[in-house]
């Protein structure tokens, strides 16, 4: 029942970001809402014995009045996490085989992501680039920063080609404290230039999250019979493709492409997670929720 | 190639279809977005190149399959004299007909020459037979795909003087088939002689597995003259100059006079012109036979000037003997029965016997023995003596007629056979005074060719016990009249009447002479020898009694026409050329057998194309095609053999195979799907 509201199909049918955001976040957190794993700010954790060297700031004086006995009182983190939302608007990402291609998913993702860090009181920030920066909303906890990110995220539209290289230095430029860094791309860049390019990040104290964004029919293609396919960040490029070949050599090409990217940025301590458009939206989430579950 | 409903051929347009969605649709390609090819390359045109192939090959397939289905609709056939080439296994039969009307023209060399160019056209691998047939079938060589013993089989047939009988080669032909159980092509030579079919058509009948192919040998009506027949006598028993009766036939002639000569023991004895009318027959009468004593050849021949002079020739036999002698017993003082006996002997033509009149006295120091028959006259009794030599006479093939009268009742039995005499039967004044004949076995040879006594009047006749008797002949009361008992070899005929005509009229009867005579020829075993027979017929060599003794038979070329073992064994022979056999039997029955072609044979005139193509068509139980497909044009005029059958599992395979190819592009299909 909650998953169904979380089907990408589903939420393309509402209208507003923010809407969408809501529903997702406040659905998938209804969803979790048993999880003692999960929470936020100075939500109470548990009770535990005191044991030697403990922190005697966390010891629960007034149990210890009523019972004579040390407890520690465990509290969920409440560090504030800048967050910096990279999304890829190069053309490619305007694919899509049904009825919401890859922006339309990473806007749903990076707007979800943006209203759960806001709910944190994380600073969330926003670039949007393809072969450049399209658009820049730095991280901030001020009143309205989600409206400004979701109204930069709903005016996101499918730029040209992809450079990874030119926009990250800018990147750089514009973090200045560590926190968490989202990227939303299909990644279509050898992934040696993609490590190579995001690592520096990574060694800026970031945790990096790459999120894969791929429509299905680029995962596994099945075209009934042979077509002609026009590159959609070079029009000019075009093949005849048969469904023998996108069945089976594009297949290995695009499954080996999928490894080499995943094992390398994960060799370099970065997270990569594979988001197929066609599936719910929750498995994002909760990928960032574990990373940043991590980080208290 | 035909086709029976070829507006179904309209079907081809729908060739289209698959022409539409192969060739015009498929170069359709609409370009297609998509966000990278840097996982594409150019060498997939190969794999393209591959998969239109592919298409193509299932372009072709559905192609076929509706231009097949289409001429399934259009019903194809083909002419059927394709279809042999396609039997397996079958034997190619050469029928040379080898009977006597092959002698003319050359017909039998023709033949041979014709069937030997069938069998240098046998494949190697392809089994052939060789037959001659005639009135019998004769098996040339074994069934072999050598080409060497099959020609050697049709040099070995040699020309004969029988019968053609086709429904004698069917019946072969069927019996091959049923034994080698596979199909038979046959090729038949011969002239067809039209008197060579049977009478009833049925006997041409041929196996489904049988393949007929007439060839024609000079079929065409040749004029032949023929002597067809002569009547002449058996036997001559005195110096009387015998009448010779010659009948000439001529088929498909002209008129024309010929020269007919009558022949005995190749003297020319006397000749006479006469006109053979058109298609008819002349007779001519010699009446200058004088026959000298001994087995005589006589012979009747026509100078023909045709190709058949093999029944220019008409053998006959005859033979002047010395007649043979009966014995007549009766009552002394009692010559009325002798009388009318004598007479009806003598009148009857024939002088084969003499009779011998005695009393019973004088009877008792006779030995039967030397008579051919004796006849017993109401006598009163005999002297055992002579009663016991009669009986043994009987059991070693003598022959006895006992007329029964008053004088016989007394004994109470019938001399020499024993049965018992119940009483006499008169007629009596005031009743029905006297009585005729109610009953009689015509198949009796006494009374065989005259069984008209019905005005017979008979006033007494003694009533006689039949026992194991044959009655022949009954009164109108029942009473036995004529009573038929074989002894060992003999025979006892018992007339409960006398031949005095005091207790009948039957000597006074027409019916009487013949009587008479045919019982003297029944008594004296005098058969009925024919003065000819036909090639083919058979002649029995011994009876029960020559059991193992040998039988010498010289056939016309002077050579035995048996062997030791056959000669020893034999009971018939079966007479297979024109000529004179000469039979020796161990008992001195010697007999020359005058044999003479079958004169159908002389007429040639050829079976009409019609019948042939009956005779053809009755393996597929199917009627004539119609009288213009002779025997020659059978090749010519062949049926049609529809192939629907053959089309549509072409169909059905070529629906398999889209089917499995189709469904490996379709599965591509469903999972794009």
């Amino acid at each position: 029942m909650i998953q169904q509201f979380l089907d990408p199909a589903i939420l393309a049918s509402i209208s507003g970001l923010d809407l969408i955001a809501k529903t997702v976040v406040n659905g998938f957190v209804a969803g979790l809402h048993r999880s003692p794993d999960f929470g936020f700010s100075q939500e109470f954790a548990e009770y535990r014995a005191y044991n030697e060297g403990d922190d005697l700031r966390h010891v629960d004086w007034n149990v210890f009045a009523r019972t004579d006995r040390c407890y520690l009182k465990r509290y969920r983190g409440e560090t504030n996490t800048q967050v910096l939302v990279l999304l890829d608007t190069s053309a490619s990402m305007a694919y899509g085989s049904h009825s919401v291609h890859k922006l339309d998913f990473s806007r749903f993702l990076a707007s979800s992501l943006c209203y759960m860090a806001n709910l944190q009181r994380d600073a969330a920030g926003l670039i949007i680039f393809d072969e450049d920066v399209a658009n820049y909303i730095p991280p901030s906890t001020r009143q309205g920063q989600i409206f400004r990110l979701l109204h930069a995220i709903e005016k996101a539209q499918p730029g040209t080609r992809t450079d990874f290289a030119k926009p990250f230095i800018h990147f750089q430029n514009y973090l200045h404290r560590k926190g968490l860094v989202l990227v939303l791309s299909d990644f279509y860049a050898d992934p040696d230039l993609i490590v190579k390019t995001v690592e520096p990040l990574r060694f800026r104290g970031n945790e990096v999250i790459l999120f894969h964004i791929l429509d299905p029919q680029e995962i596994a293609p099945k075209f009934r019979e042979p077509m002609l396919l026009v590159d959609m960040e070079n029009p000019s490029a075009s093949l005849e493709v048969s469904p023998e070949y996108a069945r089976h050599d594009y297949r290995q090409k695009i499954d080996a492409h999928i490894e080499a990217l995943s094992s390398k940025t994960r060799s370099a301590g970065m997270d990569y997670f594979l988001m197929n458009t066609a599936r719910p939206l929750d498995e994002g989430l909760r990928e960032y929720l574990f990373i940043r579950q991590g980080r208290m | 190639m035909g086709f029976l409903t070829p507006m179904f051929l309209g079907g081809l347009l729908a060739v289209g279809l698959p022409v539409w969605l192969h060739l015009l649709r498929k170069h359709k390609t609409t370009p297609t977005p998509f966000s990278s090819l840097m996982f594409f390359e150019r060498r997939e045109q190969s794999s393209i190149k591959h998969r239109r192939l592919r298409y193509l090959v299932l372009f072709a397939l559905r192609t076929l399959l509706l231009i097949l289905i289409a001429l399934a609709f259009a019903q194809p056939y083909i002419q059927q004299k394709l279809l042999p080439l396609t039997r397996s296994g079958q034997i190619t039969v050469v029928a040379i007909d080898n009977s006597l009307s092959m002698r003319a023209d050359g017909r039998l060399d023709q033949a041979k020459r014709m069937a030997k160019s069938v069998i240098a056209g046998l494949h190697p691998g392809e089994r052939g037979e060789v037959l001659a047939f005639g009135s019998r079938v004769q098996v040339m060589s074994e069934i072999t795909d050598d080409h060497s013993p099959l020609n050697s089989g049709v040099d070995s047939i040699e020309p004969s003087d029988a019968r053609t009988s086709y429904a004698e080669l069917v019946r072969s032909l069927r019996s091959i088939s049923q034994a080698t159980k596979q199909p038979l092509d046959v090729h038949l030579y011969s002239d067809m002689q039209q008197t060579g079919m049977p009478a009833n058509f049925n006997d041409l009948r041929l196996n489904a597995a049988v393949r007929l192919e007439p060839h024609p040998v000079d079929a065409k009506p040749v004029a032949n003259f023929a002597v067809e027949n002569v009547v002449a006598p058996r036997r001559v028993y005195d110096t009387k100059k015998a009448r010779v009766l010659a009948t000439i036939a001529g088929t498909n002639n002209q008129r024309a006079m010929r020269k007919v000569s009558l022949f005995l023991n190749q003297r020319e004895i006397e000749s006479k012109n006469i006109e053979v009318p058109e298609n008819g027959r002349a007779t001519v009468e010699f009446l200058s036979l004088e026959v000298p004593f001994g087995a005589n050849r006589g012979a009747v021949r026509i100078d023909s000037g045709d190709a058949l002079p093999n029944d220019d020739t008409f053998y006959f036999s005859v033979e002047r003997v010395e007649p043979r002698r009966a014995l007549f017993v009766h009552e002394a003082g009692e010559t009325r029965g002798l009388l009318y006996f004598q007479d009806a002997l003598q009148a009857s033509g024939q002088s084969a016997f003499v009779l011998d009149p005695a009393t019973v006295e004088q009877a008792t120091n006779i030995s039967p023995s030397k008579y051919a028959f004796v006849v017993l006259s109401d006598v009163p009794g005999l002297s055992p003596g002579f009663e016991n030599e009669l009986r043994s006479y009987v059991r070693d093939g003598g022959s006895v007629l006992v007329a029964l009268g008053h004088e016989t009742v007394a004994n109470a039995r019938v001399p020499v056979s024993d049965n018992r005499v119940d009483g006499t039967r008169y007629a009596s004044r005031n009743g029905e005074q006297f009585q005729t004949v109610a009953w009689l076995d015509a198949g009796h040879p006494s009374i065989q060719q005259d069984n008209r006594w019905d005005n017979v009047k008979f006033y007494q006749a003694i009533r006689v016990n039949p026992g194991n008797a044959r009655v022949v002949a009954r009164l109108t009361d029942g009473t036995p009249l004529l009573l038929d008992e074989q002894s060992g070899e003999g025979h006892i005929l018992v007339f409960t009447s006398t031949f005095d005509n005091v207790e009948n009229d039957f000597p006074k009867d027409a019916a009487f002479v013949p009587f008479v005579e045919q019982t003297a020829r029944y008594l004296g075993r005098l058969n009925d020898a024919q003065t000819a027979v036909f090639v083919g017929s058979f002649e029995e060599l011994r009876d029960s009694k020559e059991k193992g003794a040998a039988v010498d038979v010289l056939d016309p070329k002077g050579e035995r026409a048996l062997s030791l073992e056959e000669a020893a064994r034999a009971q018939n022979i079966q007479f297979t050329m024109a000529g004179f056999y000469d039979i020796r039997r161990p008992s001195a029955r010697n007999e020359l057998v005058a044999v003479n072609t079958d004169r159908h044979e002389s007429d040639l005139t050829p079976a009409p194309p019609e019948t042939l193509s009956l005779w053809q068509n009755t393996a597929q139980g199917t009627a004539g095609s119609g009288g213009e497909s002779g025997p020659e044009s059978s090749d010519a005029a062949p049926k049609p053999l529809s192939l629907w059958w053959y089309v549509m599992l072409a169909v059905l395979a070529l629906a398999i195979a889209e089917s499995w190819l189709g469904n490996r592009h379709l599965s591509v299909d469903k999972e794009a799907a």
